[in-house]
Protein backbone atom coordinates (compact mmCIF):
# COMPACT_ATOMS: atom_id res chain seq x y z
CA UNK A 1 0.00 0.00 0.00
CA UNK A 2 1.41 3.38 -0.61
CA UNK A 3 1.13 6.40 1.41
CA UNK A 4 -1.93 7.68 3.42
CA UNK A 5 -3.41 10.86 3.97
CA UNK A 6 -5.80 11.88 6.78
CA UNK A 7 -8.70 13.73 5.67
CA UNK A 8 -11.73 14.48 7.28
CA UNK A 9 -13.96 11.28 7.93
CA UNK A 10 -16.93 10.88 5.03
CA UNK A 11 -19.06 13.90 5.34
CA UNK A 12 -22.39 13.19 5.78
CA UNK A 13 -24.12 14.14 2.76
CA UNK A 14 -21.20 11.62 1.21
CA UNK A 15 -22.02 8.99 3.30
CA UNK A 16 -25.67 9.07 2.26
CA UNK A 17 -24.77 9.02 -1.55
CA UNK A 18 -22.75 6.06 -0.91
CA UNK A 19 -25.05 4.07 0.76
CA UNK A 20 -27.74 4.86 -1.43
CA UNK A 21 -25.91 3.64 -3.85
CA UNK A 22 -24.89 0.28 -2.03
CA UNK A 23 -28.51 -0.06 -1.38
CA UNK A 24 -29.59 0.17 -4.91
CA UNK A 25 -26.96 -2.55 -5.83
CA UNK A 26 -28.11 -4.46 -3.08
CA UNK A 27 -31.48 -5.03 -4.72
CA UNK A 28 -30.57 -5.42 -7.97
CA UNK A 29 -28.04 -8.55 -6.36
CA UNK A 30 -31.36 -9.68 -4.79
CA UNK A 31 -33.11 -9.23 -8.06
CA UNK A 32 -30.10 -11.44 -10.07
CA UNK A 33 -30.51 -14.35 -7.61
CA UNK A 34 -34.21 -14.66 -7.36
CA UNK A 35 -34.44 -14.64 -10.97
CA UNK A 36 -31.67 -17.52 -11.19
CA UNK A 37 -34.01 -19.30 -8.47
CA UNK A 38 -37.20 -19.50 -10.34
CA UNK A 39 -35.87 -19.18 -14.05
CA UNK A 40 -35.38 -22.92 -13.45
CA UNK A 41 -38.99 -23.03 -13.24
CA UNK A 42 -39.32 -22.21 -17.31
CA UNK A 43 -37.16 -24.45 -18.45
CA UNK A 44 -37.93 -27.76 -20.88
CA UNK A 45 -35.82 -30.28 -20.21
CA UNK B 1 -12.13 21.78 7.91
CA UNK B 2 -15.66 20.25 8.39
CA UNK B 3 -16.30 18.89 11.92
CA UNK B 4 -18.94 16.63 13.18
CA UNK B 5 -19.84 14.68 10.03
CA UNK B 6 -19.28 11.28 10.97
CA UNK B 7 -20.57 8.30 11.63
CA UNK B 8 -19.65 8.27 15.12
CA UNK B 9 -20.56 12.00 15.55
CA UNK B 10 -24.58 10.52 14.73
CA UNK B 11 -24.27 8.38 17.99
CA UNK B 12 -22.29 10.76 20.64
CA UNK B 13 -22.14 8.50 23.03
CA UNK B 14 -22.06 5.54 21.83
CA UNK B 15 -25.08 4.35 23.32
CA UNK B 16 -25.57 1.07 22.68
CA UNK B 17 -26.98 -1.39 25.04
CA UNK B 18 -25.04 -3.46 26.94
CA UNK B 19 -24.75 -6.99 27.56
CA UNK B 20 -27.23 -9.80 25.15
CA UNK B 21 -28.84 -6.94 23.60
CA UNK B 22 -25.66 -5.43 22.17
CA UNK B 23 -24.83 -8.78 20.44
CA UNK B 24 -28.65 -9.34 19.25
CA UNK B 25 -28.62 -5.61 18.07
CA UNK B 26 -25.35 -4.37 16.66
CA UNK B 27 -24.65 -3.30 13.35
CA UNK B 28 -21.34 -2.72 14.11
CA UNK B 29 -18.93 -4.54 11.33
CA UNK B 30 -16.54 -6.06 14.46
CA UNK B 31 -18.95 -7.23 16.76
CA UNK B 32 -20.75 -9.18 14.22
CA UNK B 33 -17.30 -10.44 13.11
CA UNK B 34 -16.55 -11.50 16.11
CA UNK B 35 -20.27 -13.21 16.51
CA UNK B 36 -19.25 -15.05 13.41
CA UNK B 37 -15.98 -15.98 14.24
CA UNK B 38 -16.89 -17.77 17.39
CA UNK B 39 -19.94 -19.25 15.86
CA UNK B 40 -17.01 -20.83 13.50
CA UNK B 41 -15.07 -21.82 16.49
CA UNK B 42 -18.02 -23.48 18.40
CA UNK B 43 -19.46 -25.25 15.32
CA UNK B 44 -15.73 -26.60 14.00
CA UNK B 45 -15.51 -28.41 17.49
CA UNK B 46 -18.91 -29.62 16.78
CA UNK B 47 -18.42 -30.82 13.52
CA UNK B 48 -14.84 -32.54 14.84
CA UNK B 49 -17.17 -34.30 17.72
CA UNK B 50 -19.09 -36.14 15.13
CA UNK B 51 -16.23 -37.07 12.77
CA UNK B 52 -13.85 -38.22 16.17
CA UNK B 53 -16.94 -40.82 16.75
CA UNK B 54 -17.11 -41.87 13.18
CA UNK B 55 -13.09 -42.27 13.37
CA UNK B 56 -13.36 -44.11 16.86
CA UNK B 57 -15.77 -46.58 14.91
CA UNK B 58 -13.21 -47.13 12.02
CA UNK B 59 -10.39 -47.66 14.60
CA UNK B 60 -11.15 -51.42 14.05
CA UNK B 61 -13.32 -53.37 11.54
CA UNK B 62 -16.14 -54.73 12.36
CA UNK B 63 -19.05 -52.37 14.13
CA UNK B 64 -18.22 -51.23 17.67
CA UNK B 65 -19.98 -48.09 18.58
CA UNK B 66 -22.54 -47.33 16.36
CA UNK B 67 -24.94 -48.41 13.79
CA UNK B 68 -24.17 -48.31 10.28
CA UNK B 69 -27.46 -44.98 10.18
CA UNK B 70 -26.22 -43.51 13.06
CA UNK B 71 -22.39 -43.58 11.47
CA UNK B 72 -24.18 -42.12 8.10
CA UNK B 73 -25.60 -39.62 9.01
CA UNK B 74 -22.63 -38.68 11.60
CA UNK B 75 -20.41 -38.03 8.13
CA UNK B 76 -23.50 -36.33 5.91
CA UNK B 77 -23.73 -33.35 9.04
CA UNK B 78 -19.87 -33.52 9.50
CA UNK B 79 -19.81 -32.08 6.31
CA UNK B 80 -22.64 -29.72 6.36
CA UNK B 81 -21.63 -28.00 9.54
CA UNK B 82 -17.75 -27.62 8.68
CA UNK B 83 -18.46 -26.67 5.15
CA UNK B 84 -21.76 -24.26 5.74
CA UNK B 85 -20.98 -23.84 9.78
CA UNK B 86 -17.44 -23.05 10.32
CA UNK B 87 -15.28 -22.75 7.23
CA UNK B 88 -17.94 -19.97 5.61
CA UNK B 89 -19.11 -17.88 8.64
CA UNK B 90 -14.99 -18.03 9.61
CA UNK B 91 -14.53 -16.36 6.01
CA UNK B 92 -17.43 -13.86 6.82
CA UNK B 93 -15.91 -13.12 9.89
CA UNK B 94 -12.70 -12.01 8.29
CA UNK B 95 -14.49 -10.35 5.89
CA UNK B 96 -16.67 -8.27 8.33
CA UNK B 97 -13.65 -7.57 10.53
CA UNK B 98 -10.91 -6.76 7.94
CA UNK B 99 -12.57 -5.26 5.09
CA UNK B 100 -13.64 -1.99 6.16
CA UNK B 101 -10.54 -1.75 8.22
CA UNK B 102 -8.40 -2.19 4.85
CA UNK B 103 -10.53 -0.27 2.22
CA UNK B 104 -10.61 2.72 4.81
CA UNK B 105 -14.68 2.46 5.41
CA UNK B 106 -16.56 3.70 8.17
CA UNK B 107 -18.86 0.62 8.44
CA UNK B 108 -20.08 -2.56 5.64
CA UNK B 109 -22.52 -0.48 3.86
CA UNK B 110 -25.69 -2.07 4.78
CA UNK B 111 -25.47 -3.21 8.43
CA UNK B 112 -28.17 -4.19 9.32
CA UNK B 113 -28.76 -6.63 6.19
CA UNK B 114 -25.50 -7.81 8.13
CA UNK B 115 -26.96 -8.32 11.60
CA UNK B 116 -29.69 -9.98 10.12
CA UNK B 117 -27.47 -12.31 7.90
CA UNK B 118 -25.50 -13.01 11.28
CA UNK B 119 -29.09 -14.10 13.02
CA UNK B 120 -30.04 -16.51 10.34
CA UNK B 121 -26.99 -18.77 11.21
CA UNK B 122 -28.03 -20.35 15.01
CA UNK B 123 -30.91 -21.14 13.95
CA UNK B 124 -30.01 -23.17 10.98
CA UNK B 125 -27.25 -24.77 12.60
CA UNK B 126 -30.12 -25.70 15.37
CA UNK B 127 -32.42 -27.42 12.35
CA UNK B 128 -29.17 -29.38 10.95
CA UNK B 129 -28.11 -30.97 14.34
CA UNK B 130 -31.83 -30.96 15.99
CA UNK B 131 -32.95 -34.15 14.46
CA UNK B 132 -29.43 -35.86 16.30
CA UNK B 133 -31.35 -34.61 20.02
CA UNK B 134 -35.06 -35.40 18.73
CA UNK B 135 -34.01 -39.38 17.71
CA UNK B 136 -32.65 -39.32 21.03
CA UNK B 137 -36.26 -38.86 22.71
CA UNK B 138 -37.61 -41.67 20.01
CA UNK B 139 -38.95 -38.65 17.66
CA UNK B 140 -37.90 -39.45 14.37
CA UNK B 141 -34.89 -40.96 12.67
CA UNK B 142 -32.23 -39.14 13.22
CA UNK B 143 -30.38 -36.48 10.77
CA UNK B 144 -29.65 -36.87 6.92
CA UNK B 145 -28.35 -39.82 6.37
CA UNK B 146 -26.92 -39.31 2.53
CA UNK B 147 -23.89 -38.06 2.87
CA UNK B 148 -24.08 -33.83 2.31
CA UNK B 149 -23.94 -34.21 -1.54
CA UNK B 150 -28.04 -35.01 -0.64
CA UNK B 151 -27.65 -37.64 -3.51
CA UNK B 152 -31.62 -38.40 -4.88
CA UNK B 153 -33.37 -41.22 -4.87
CA UNK B 154 -31.29 -41.83 -1.80
CA UNK B 155 -32.58 -38.68 -0.13
CA UNK B 156 -36.15 -38.83 -1.54
CA UNK B 157 -36.69 -42.09 -0.05
CA UNK B 158 -34.71 -40.37 3.51
CA UNK B 159 -36.41 -39.58 7.01
CA UNK B 160 -37.32 -36.73 8.56
CA UNK B 161 -33.26 -35.74 8.74
CA UNK B 162 -33.83 -34.51 5.27
CA UNK B 163 -36.42 -32.22 5.28
CA UNK B 164 -34.50 -30.51 8.42
CA UNK B 165 -31.06 -30.02 6.43
CA UNK B 166 -32.69 -28.66 3.39
CA UNK B 167 -34.58 -26.18 5.70
CA UNK B 168 -30.81 -25.34 6.92
CA UNK B 169 -29.57 -25.08 3.88
CA UNK B 170 -31.95 -22.58 2.58
CA UNK B 171 -31.53 -20.82 5.63
CA UNK B 172 -27.66 -21.05 5.71
CA UNK B 173 -28.08 -20.06 2.14
CA UNK B 174 -29.96 -16.66 2.27
CA UNK B 175 -27.37 -15.72 4.87
CA UNK B 176 -24.45 -16.37 2.89
CA UNK B 177 -26.56 -14.24 -0.51
CA UNK B 178 -27.26 -11.65 2.47
CA UNK B 179 -23.18 -12.00 3.70
CA UNK B 180 -22.30 -11.38 -0.33
CA UNK B 181 -24.34 -8.65 -1.51
CA UNK B 182 -22.83 -6.49 1.53
CA UNK B 183 -19.26 -7.67 0.75
CA UNK B 184 -20.13 -6.66 -2.91
CA UNK B 185 -21.43 -3.27 -2.27
CA UNK B 186 -19.04 -2.24 0.35
CA UNK B 187 -16.59 -3.12 -1.96
CA UNK B 188 -17.87 -1.22 -5.12
CA UNK B 189 -19.65 1.82 -3.23
CA UNK B 190 -17.37 2.24 0.50
CA UNK B 191 -13.70 2.90 -0.60
CA UNK B 192 -11.57 5.40 0.80
CA UNK B 193 -10.49 7.96 -2.38
CA UNK B 194 -7.85 7.42 -4.01
CA UNK B 195 -8.39 2.99 -3.58
CA UNK B 196 -9.16 2.01 -6.83
CA UNK B 197 -9.65 -1.23 -7.69
CA UNK B 198 -6.18 -2.22 -9.24
CA UNK B 199 -4.96 -1.06 -5.38
CA UNK B 200 -7.56 -2.90 -3.43
CA UNK B 201 -5.76 -5.62 -0.73
CA UNK B 202 -5.64 -9.11 -2.22
CA UNK B 203 -7.83 -10.25 0.78
CA UNK B 204 -10.75 -8.01 -0.82
CA UNK B 205 -10.12 -9.09 -4.16
CA UNK B 206 -10.36 -12.87 -3.13
CA UNK B 207 -13.32 -12.30 -1.30
CA UNK B 208 -15.22 -9.85 -4.02
CA UNK B 209 -14.92 -13.01 -6.51
CA UNK B 210 -15.83 -15.30 -3.75
CA UNK B 211 -18.89 -13.44 -3.01
CA UNK B 212 -19.93 -13.28 -7.27
CA UNK B 213 -19.40 -17.02 -6.83
CA UNK B 214 -21.87 -17.52 -4.11
CA UNK B 215 -24.94 -15.12 -6.08
CA UNK B 216 -24.51 -17.01 -9.36
CA UNK B 217 -24.26 -20.66 -7.26
CA UNK B 218 -26.25 -20.70 -4.10
CA UNK B 219 -30.08 -20.12 -5.81
CA UNK B 220 -28.84 -23.31 -7.94
CA UNK B 221 -28.37 -24.99 -4.66
CA UNK B 222 -32.07 -23.77 -3.48
CA UNK B 223 -33.84 -24.88 -6.55
CA UNK B 224 -32.06 -28.21 -6.64
CA UNK B 225 -33.24 -29.08 -2.59
CA UNK B 226 -36.43 -27.00 -3.47
CA UNK B 227 -36.75 -30.10 -6.37
CA UNK B 228 -35.96 -32.39 -3.79
CA UNK B 229 -38.38 -31.23 -0.95
CA UNK B 230 -41.46 -31.31 -3.77
CA UNK B 231 -40.23 -34.37 -5.18
CA UNK B 232 -40.46 -35.95 -0.94
CA UNK B 233 -43.92 -34.13 -0.29
CA UNK B 234 -45.35 -33.08 -3.21
CA UNK B 235 -46.04 -35.22 -5.51
CA UNK B 236 -43.27 -34.26 -8.28
CA UNK B 237 -41.03 -36.81 -9.95
CA UNK B 238 -37.81 -34.63 -10.78
CA UNK B 239 -35.30 -36.96 -9.94
CA UNK B 240 -37.39 -39.93 -9.59
CA UNK B 241 -36.63 -42.12 -13.07
CA UNK B 242 -40.11 -44.16 -12.56
CA UNK B 243 -42.06 -40.63 -13.03
CA UNK B 244 -39.96 -39.67 -15.71
CA UNK B 245 -37.58 -37.89 -14.34
CA UNK B 246 -33.97 -38.15 -14.06
CA UNK B 247 -31.57 -38.69 -10.68
CA UNK B 248 -28.49 -37.64 -12.41
CA UNK B 249 -30.04 -34.23 -12.86
CA UNK B 250 -29.65 -33.93 -9.29
CA UNK B 251 -26.38 -34.24 -9.52
CA UNK B 252 -25.46 -31.93 -12.38
CA UNK B 253 -27.41 -29.08 -10.14
CA UNK B 254 -25.91 -30.11 -6.45
CA UNK B 255 -22.43 -29.84 -8.36
CA UNK B 256 -23.28 -26.80 -10.57
CA UNK B 257 -23.20 -25.29 -6.72
CA UNK B 258 -20.95 -27.87 -5.49
CA UNK B 259 -17.57 -27.23 -7.40
CA UNK B 260 -17.42 -23.41 -7.60
CA UNK B 261 -18.68 -23.81 -3.43
CA UNK B 262 -14.48 -25.30 -3.30
CA UNK B 263 -12.89 -21.77 -4.11
CA UNK B 264 -15.76 -20.29 -2.50
CA UNK B 265 -14.30 -21.73 1.12
CA UNK B 266 -10.23 -21.11 -1.05
CA UNK B 267 -10.13 -18.03 -2.68
CA UNK B 268 -11.00 -15.37 0.99
CA UNK B 269 -7.94 -17.69 2.62
CA UNK B 270 -5.75 -17.62 -0.92
CA UNK B 271 -6.75 -13.45 -0.75
CA UNK B 272 -5.16 -13.38 2.87
CA UNK B 273 -2.23 -15.39 1.97
CA UNK B 274 -0.22 -12.78 0.47
CA UNK B 275 -0.87 -10.56 3.03
CA UNK B 276 1.00 -12.71 5.29
CA UNK B 277 3.64 -14.07 3.08
CA UNK B 278 4.59 -9.97 2.42
CA UNK B 279 3.95 -9.45 6.10
CA UNK B 280 6.82 -12.03 7.28
CA UNK B 281 9.05 -12.15 3.91
CA UNK B 282 9.45 -7.96 4.58
CA UNK B 283 8.35 -7.47 0.98
CA UNK B 284 5.76 -6.37 -1.32
CA UNK B 285 3.22 -8.87 -2.25
CA UNK B 286 4.71 -10.49 -5.58
CA UNK B 287 2.96 -10.74 -8.90
CA UNK B 288 -0.51 -8.25 -7.81
CA UNK B 289 -1.72 -7.99 -11.05
CA UNK B 290 -1.05 -11.64 -11.69
CA UNK B 291 -3.02 -12.80 -8.59
CA UNK B 292 -6.00 -10.62 -9.73
CA UNK B 293 -6.49 -12.07 -13.07
CA UNK B 294 -5.53 -15.63 -11.21
CA UNK B 295 -8.85 -15.15 -8.48
CA UNK B 296 -10.95 -14.25 -11.76
CA UNK B 297 -9.88 -16.86 -14.32
CA UNK B 298 -10.54 -19.60 -10.77
CA UNK B 299 -13.94 -18.13 -10.51
CA UNK B 300 -14.77 -17.97 -14.24
CA UNK B 301 -13.39 -21.82 -14.23
CA UNK B 302 -15.08 -22.89 -11.63
CA UNK B 303 -18.54 -22.87 -13.02
CA UNK B 304 -17.87 -24.79 -15.58
CA UNK B 305 -16.09 -27.77 -14.26
CA UNK B 306 -18.52 -29.04 -12.03
CA UNK B 307 -19.13 -33.14 -13.53
CA UNK B 308 -16.01 -34.06 -12.68
CA UNK B 309 -17.23 -35.24 -9.79
CA UNK B 310 -19.49 -37.42 -10.97
CA UNK B 311 -17.87 -38.41 -14.18
CA UNK B 312 -18.40 -42.60 -13.44
CA UNK B 313 -22.05 -41.87 -13.17
CA UNK B 314 -22.18 -42.17 -17.18
CA UNK B 315 -21.44 -39.66 -19.57
CA UNK B 316 -21.34 -39.21 -23.45
CA UNK B 317 -17.30 -39.23 -23.86
CA UNK B 318 -16.84 -35.79 -25.34
CA UNK B 319 -18.32 -34.40 -22.35
CA UNK B 320 -16.23 -36.57 -20.16
CA UNK B 321 -12.90 -34.58 -22.23
CA UNK B 322 -14.60 -31.66 -22.08
CA UNK B 323 -14.95 -31.59 -18.45
CA UNK B 324 -11.49 -33.26 -17.82
CA UNK B 325 -9.76 -30.41 -19.37
CA UNK B 326 -11.14 -28.04 -18.13
CA UNK B 327 -10.61 -29.21 -14.75
CA UNK B 328 -7.33 -29.49 -15.62
CA UNK B 329 -7.21 -26.00 -17.08
CA UNK B 330 -7.76 -24.90 -13.41
CA UNK B 331 -4.28 -25.72 -12.01
CA UNK B 332 -2.96 -23.22 -14.55
CA UNK B 333 -4.35 -20.02 -12.62
CA UNK B 334 -3.53 -21.68 -9.40
CA UNK B 335 -0.25 -22.50 -10.39
CA UNK B 336 0.00 -18.64 -10.73
CA UNK B 337 -1.12 -18.30 -7.43
CA UNK B 338 1.57 -20.85 -6.01
CA UNK B 339 4.73 -19.08 -7.97
CA UNK B 340 3.39 -15.73 -6.77
CA UNK B 341 3.37 -16.94 -3.20
CA UNK B 342 6.72 -18.48 -3.22
CA UNK B 343 8.43 -15.53 -5.40
CA UNK B 344 6.93 -13.46 -2.59
CA UNK B 345 8.92 -15.27 0.38
CA UNK B 346 11.97 -15.18 -2.43
CA UNK B 347 15.52 -13.68 -1.05
CA UNK B 348 12.85 -12.00 2.11
CA UNK B 349 14.02 -11.41 5.50
CA UNK B 350 12.30 -13.91 6.68
CA UNK B 351 10.60 -15.23 10.29
CA UNK B 352 8.40 -17.63 11.58
CA UNK B 353 6.26 -16.12 13.75
CA UNK B 354 2.93 -18.59 14.14
CA UNK B 355 0.62 -17.22 10.86
CA UNK B 356 3.48 -17.41 8.76
CA UNK B 357 4.45 -20.86 10.07
CA UNK B 358 0.68 -21.73 9.07
CA UNK B 359 0.81 -19.27 5.98
CA UNK B 360 4.31 -22.02 4.51
CA UNK B 361 2.84 -25.11 6.30
CA UNK B 362 -0.82 -24.29 3.69
CA UNK B 363 1.24 -24.00 1.00
CA UNK B 364 2.87 -27.28 1.40
CA UNK B 365 0.11 -29.37 2.38
CA UNK B 366 -2.28 -27.30 -0.08
CA UNK B 367 -0.21 -27.97 -2.91
CA UNK B 368 -0.92 -32.04 -2.24
CA UNK B 369 -4.40 -31.26 -2.38
CA UNK B 370 -3.43 -29.50 -5.92
CA UNK B 371 -1.70 -32.35 -7.52
CA UNK B 372 -4.35 -34.85 -6.20
CA UNK B 373 -7.03 -33.09 -8.16
CA UNK B 374 -5.01 -33.06 -10.92
CA UNK B 375 -4.81 -37.02 -10.24
CA UNK B 376 -8.61 -37.02 -10.10
CA UNK B 377 -9.54 -34.92 -12.96
CA UNK B 378 -7.99 -38.01 -15.37
CA UNK B 379 -11.26 -39.37 -16.37
CA UNK B 380 -9.48 -42.85 -16.82
CA UNK B 381 -7.76 -42.47 -13.05
CA UNK B 382 -10.63 -41.58 -11.70
CA UNK B 383 -12.32 -44.62 -12.60
CA UNK B 384 -10.46 -46.11 -10.07
CA UNK B 385 -10.30 -43.55 -7.54
CA UNK B 386 -13.22 -42.75 -7.33
CA UNK B 387 -16.11 -43.22 -4.01
CA UNK B 388 -12.51 -44.41 -2.75
CA UNK B 389 -10.78 -42.83 0.86
CA UNK B 390 -8.41 -41.42 -2.31
CA UNK B 391 -10.96 -38.69 -2.36
CA UNK B 392 -11.61 -38.01 1.17
CA UNK B 393 -7.92 -37.61 1.71
CA UNK B 394 -7.38 -35.30 -1.27
CA UNK B 395 -10.51 -32.82 -0.46
CA UNK B 396 -9.60 -33.02 3.34
CA UNK B 397 -6.19 -31.56 2.36
CA UNK B 398 -7.94 -28.84 0.00
CA UNK B 399 -10.49 -28.27 3.09
CA UNK B 400 -8.36 -28.65 6.40
CA UNK B 401 -4.90 -27.32 5.01
CA UNK B 402 -6.29 -25.04 2.35
CA UNK B 403 -9.34 -24.33 4.20
CA UNK B 404 -9.53 -24.17 7.59
CA UNK B 405 -5.40 -23.96 8.25
CA UNK B 406 -6.11 -20.75 5.98
CA UNK B 407 -7.81 -19.58 8.66
CA UNK B 408 -5.69 -20.37 11.46
CA UNK B 409 -3.03 -18.47 9.56
CA UNK B 410 -5.60 -15.36 9.40
CA UNK B 411 -6.04 -15.78 12.86
CA UNK B 412 -2.77 -15.47 14.43
CA UNK B 413 -2.09 -13.11 11.76
CA UNK B 414 -5.50 -10.51 12.86
CA UNK B 415 -5.93 -11.54 16.86
CA UNK B 416 -2.92 -8.73 18.51
CA UNK B 417 -4.92 -6.31 15.80
CA UNK B 418 -8.22 -7.39 17.34
CA UNK B 419 -7.73 -7.56 20.87
CA UNK B 420 -5.23 -5.24 21.53
CA UNK B 421 -3.23 -8.43 23.19
CA UNK B 422 0.02 -10.40 21.99
CA UNK B 423 -1.42 -13.88 22.02
CA UNK B 424 0.95 -16.67 23.26
CA UNK B 425 4.31 -17.68 20.84
CA UNK B 426 4.66 -20.84 22.20
CA UNK B 427 1.53 -22.30 22.43
CA UNK B 428 0.84 -21.15 18.77
CA UNK B 429 3.96 -22.97 17.36
CA UNK B 430 3.00 -25.97 19.56
CA UNK B 431 -0.46 -25.90 17.89
CA UNK B 432 1.11 -25.53 14.65
CA UNK B 433 3.34 -28.46 14.58
CA UNK B 434 0.80 -30.58 16.36
CA UNK B 435 -1.76 -30.24 13.96
CA UNK B 436 0.72 -30.63 10.83
CA UNK B 437 1.71 -33.97 12.42
CA UNK B 438 -1.15 -34.72 13.33
CA UNK B 439 -3.25 -34.00 10.06
CA UNK B 440 -0.95 -35.94 7.85
CA UNK B 441 -0.79 -38.62 9.99
CA UNK B 442 -4.80 -38.80 9.52
CA UNK B 443 -4.68 -38.18 6.09
CA UNK B 444 -1.81 -39.75 4.01
CA UNK B 445 -3.04 -43.37 5.39
CA UNK B 446 -6.48 -42.68 3.80
CA UNK B 447 -4.42 -42.32 0.21
CA UNK B 448 -3.10 -45.67 0.77
CA UNK B 449 -6.26 -46.88 1.92
CA UNK B 450 -8.06 -45.48 -1.40
CA UNK B 451 -5.43 -46.54 -3.31
CA UNK B 452 -6.37 -49.86 -2.36
CA UNK B 453 -9.48 -50.02 -2.62
CA UNK B 454 -11.12 -48.97 0.46
CA UNK B 455 -14.83 -47.57 -0.72
CA UNK B 456 -16.00 -44.18 1.40
CA UNK B 457 -18.97 -43.89 3.46
CA UNK B 458 -18.71 -47.04 5.24
CA UNK B 459 -18.35 -47.94 8.72
CA UNK B 460 -16.69 -51.76 8.91
CA UNK B 461 -14.08 -52.82 6.14
CA UNK B 462 -11.81 -55.59 5.29
CA UNK B 463 -9.23 -56.80 7.26
CA UNK B 464 -6.49 -55.66 5.24
CA UNK B 465 -7.30 -51.92 5.78
CA UNK B 466 -7.34 -51.88 9.44
CA UNK B 467 -3.89 -51.06 10.07
CA UNK B 468 -3.95 -47.60 8.41
CA UNK B 469 -7.30 -47.28 9.81
CA UNK B 470 -5.92 -47.78 13.51
CA UNK B 471 -2.93 -45.03 12.45
CA UNK B 472 -5.41 -42.54 10.83
CA UNK B 473 -7.86 -42.44 13.69
CA UNK B 474 -4.78 -41.92 15.99
CA UNK B 475 -3.80 -39.21 13.90
CA UNK B 476 -7.42 -37.37 14.21
CA UNK B 477 -7.82 -37.29 17.99
CA UNK B 478 -4.52 -36.00 18.00
CA UNK B 479 -5.67 -33.78 15.46
CA UNK B 480 -8.87 -33.01 17.39
CA UNK B 481 -7.11 -32.36 21.14
CA UNK B 482 -4.54 -30.20 19.72
CA UNK B 483 -7.11 -27.80 18.57
CA UNK B 484 -7.93 -27.10 22.35
CA UNK B 485 -4.88 -25.41 22.45
CA UNK B 486 -5.85 -23.21 19.54
CA UNK B 487 -9.11 -22.20 21.44
CA UNK B 488 -7.18 -21.81 24.54
CA UNK B 489 -4.91 -19.50 23.29
CA UNK B 490 -7.50 -16.99 21.45
CA UNK B 491 -9.18 -17.24 24.95
CA UNK B 492 -6.26 -15.82 26.78
CA UNK B 493 -5.30 -13.43 24.11
CA UNK B 494 -8.71 -12.10 24.45
CA UNK B 495 -8.59 -11.95 27.99
CA UNK B 496 -5.16 -10.19 28.03
CA UNK B 497 -1.96 -10.75 27.32
CA UNK B 498 0.90 -8.06 25.98
CA UNK B 499 -0.16 -5.05 24.79
CA UNK B 500 0.63 -4.77 20.98
CA UNK B 501 0.74 -1.08 19.17
CA UNK B 502 -1.32 -0.76 16.13
CA UNK B 503 1.53 -1.98 12.77
CA UNK B 504 1.48 -5.21 15.30
CA UNK B 505 3.91 -6.50 12.97
CA UNK B 506 7.23 -5.03 11.93
CA UNK B 507 6.33 -5.73 7.96
CA UNK B 508 2.90 -5.35 7.71
CA UNK B 509 1.50 -2.85 5.57
CA UNK B 510 -2.31 -1.26 4.92
CA UNK B 511 -4.80 0.94 5.80
CA UNK B 512 -5.92 -1.51 8.77
CA UNK B 513 -2.87 -1.82 10.35
CA UNK B 514 -2.44 2.59 10.82
CA UNK B 515 -6.17 2.30 13.52
CA UNK B 516 -4.94 1.29 17.32
CA UNK B 517 -5.12 -2.12 18.34
CA UNK B 518 -7.89 -3.11 19.28
CA UNK B 519 -10.05 -0.74 16.12
CA UNK B 520 -11.92 2.23 17.86
CA UNK B 521 -15.40 1.35 17.85
CA UNK B 522 -15.97 3.47 15.06
CA UNK B 523 -13.88 2.63 12.44
CA UNK B 524 -12.46 5.46 10.51
CA UNK B 525 -13.05 8.39 12.16
CA UNK B 526 -10.66 10.40 9.86
CA UNK B 527 -10.96 9.32 6.56
CA UNK B 528 -7.89 8.00 5.08
CA UNK B 529 -6.98 9.02 1.55
CA UNK B 530 -4.70 6.41 -1.10
CA UNK B 531 -2.09 7.89 -2.41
Amino acid sequence: MSENDMAPAFSDADLARRRNAARRLGWLLGAAVLALYLIGLFIKR
Amino acid sequence: MSTATTHAAEHPADPYPGGLMRWLTTTNHKDIGTMYLTFSLIMFFIGGLMILAVRAELFQPGLQLMRPEFFNQLIGVHALVMIFAALMPAATGFANWMLPLMIGAPDMALPRLNNWGFWLLPPAAILLTLPFTLALFGIGDGALATGWTFYAPLSVQGGMGVDFAILAVHILGISSIMGSINIIVTIFNMRAPGMTMMKLPLFAWGWLITAFLLIATLPVLAGAVTMLLTDRHFGTHFFDAAGGGDPILFQHLFWFFGHPEVYILLLPVWGLMPHVLSTFSRKPAYGYTAQVYSFIAIGLLSVVVWAHHFFTAGMPIPALVYFMFSTMAISIPLAVLFFCWIATMWKGAMTFETPMLFAVGFIVLFGIAGLTGLILADVAADAQYHHSYFVVAHFHYALFAGGIMGVMTGVYYWLPKWTGHMYSEKLGKLHFWLTVFSFNLTFIPQFFLGLAGMPRRIPDYALQFAEFNAISTLGAFVLGLSQLLFAWNIWCCVRGGPKVESRVWEGAEGLEWELSSPPPHHSWETQPTVK
